[in-house]
């Protein structure tokens, strides 16, 4: 059997303001995980560091001790491996007073 | 090779005694030949995003499709009773909406078409609100439902685009509701870009819904936001008259003959497609989830 895996969006030209993150997703069957960020616009002000997010349930979250920096310019990548995280993913962003970013957000999970 | 009648004879009575001895496959009730067959504890099995059409930038994708995101594979985890899992195996498929009243999201299986005949789409099925208040909630799931999206073949003459929709109305502004309808009438098309060679239409908008005679009907909700029990949905539709044939849900089989789909122009691009989707629809500022067990697509060639 090959190894199942798949390519989901988290999130597709949207825009972040304050504080941001993706919709919750499940992915308990993924034994890795690996996050994409890409800059879709040239970013406005500082950018902060993302933070990848665990969950029980999907409501209640919590940092799983990743984090990336988003990308400073249009077209910029970023990118983190995570394992061992249970169910639930979501990527998580604090943005400054004026400061804001266009991103596409995928996840990459594999069995 | 034409089958004699007794060979067809034959050949329906294996079919049906091999499809009742396999479990995976007795719970359906497929025609002739099975087009694709998906229990999501293979993955996905070809359920994806249903993404908008946009040229040049994203910011040209209609705002229904905007929202979309990717359907999962879940256990139907609870926070109060930990997973519930699929009809017999750990995983369904989960189509997630945004917690904002109105929000909707799509699932689509794209395939073409090889025969002009009836097919019947069967799935088992159940929607849940997300389970954020320690009450029943029956009423923030607006709906969930599924449709097709059709056109004959490039030699077929004038032909039309068939979307046949079908949703049950669960609730609305917080009205229990309970009901099945079906959409005969899209939004305009808009251009996308400046090629023309991309338009886009929300076929998925509020309006012009339309009750389908007799089609009031009540679900197994069950007593808290997280117990769910699965429901059988199937419909068959013919592909050469383009028609609704029939519908049933668990016990009940509704009358289709007001049944009209969506028929608009045939469009340059979408030749002999056989696409079907499944999507959810929040009434309320919480995430509805539909979650599909399994779906057998057949054909009657």
């Amino acid at each position: 059997m090959l190894a199942e895996s798949t390519t989901a969006i988290l999130a597709r030209n949207e825009d972040w303001t304050g504080t941001a993150a993706t919709e919750p997703y499940e992915a308990g069957w993924a034994r890795e995980a690996v996050i994409f960020v890409r800059a879709l616009k040239e970013p406005t002000g500082p950018q902060p560091r993302a933070i990848v997010e665990m969950s029980p349930d999907g409501m209640h979250w919590l940092p799983e001790g990743t984090a990336l920096a988003l990308p400073e310019t249009e077209g910029g990548i970023a990118m983190a491996r995570i394992s061992h995280f249970g169910n639930w993913l979501r990527l998580r962003a604090d943005f400054a007073t004026g400061s804001g970013a266009t991103v596409l957000v995928t996840l990459h999970l594999k069995s | 090779m034409n089958q004699t009648s007794a060979q067809a004879d034959l050949e329906s009575a294996m079919l049906r005694a091999l499809r009742l001895a396999d479990p995976a496959l007795s719970r359906f009730d497929p025609m002739r030949r099975i087009i694709s067959h998906d229990d999501f504890s293979r993955g996905h099995c070809g359920w994806s995003q249903l993404v908008g059409n946009y040229e040049d930038t994203l910011d040209t994708m209609l705002p229904g499709y905007a929202q979309h995101t990717s359907a999962m594979l879940s256990t139907l985890g609870h926070w109060d009773a930990g997973s519930h899992g699929g009809i017999d195996s750990s995983y369904a498929l989960k189509i997630a909406t945004r917690p904002r009243p109105g929000a909707q999201n799509v699932a689509i299986k794209r395939l073409t078409m090889r025969e002009r005949c009836p097919i019947r789409f069967e799935a088992y099925v159940t929607f849940k609100p997300e389970a954020t208040e320690l009450r029943l909630s029956e009423t923030d799931v607006r709906s969930f439902g599924f449709l097709f999206d059709l056109q004959g073949g490039d030699g077929d003459g004038p032909i039309d685009r068939v979307m046949p929709h079908m949703r049950f109305l669960n609730a609305m502004g917080g009205s229990h509701v309970q009901k099945w309808q079906f959409k005969s009438k899209s939004t305009d098309f808009k251009a996308i870009g400046d090629s023309n060679k991309t338009a886009s239409h929300y076929h998925l908008a509020p309006d012009d819904w339309q009750d389908l005679p007799g089609g009031e009907q009540r679900l197994c909700y069950n007593e808290i936001a997280t117990k769910v029990n699965w429901s059988y949905i199937r419909f068959d539709f013919d592909l050469r008259a383009m028609q609704a044939l029939s519908f049933r849900c668990n016990d009940r089989e509704f009358d289709v003959s007001a049944f009209e789909p969506i028929r608009i122009p045939a469009m340059k691009n979408l030749w002999c497609m056989l696409n079907f989707c499944l999507f959810a629809e929040t009434d309320a500022a919480k995430r509805a989830f539909l979650y599909v067990d399994s779906v057998c697509v057949s054909g009657d060639f």
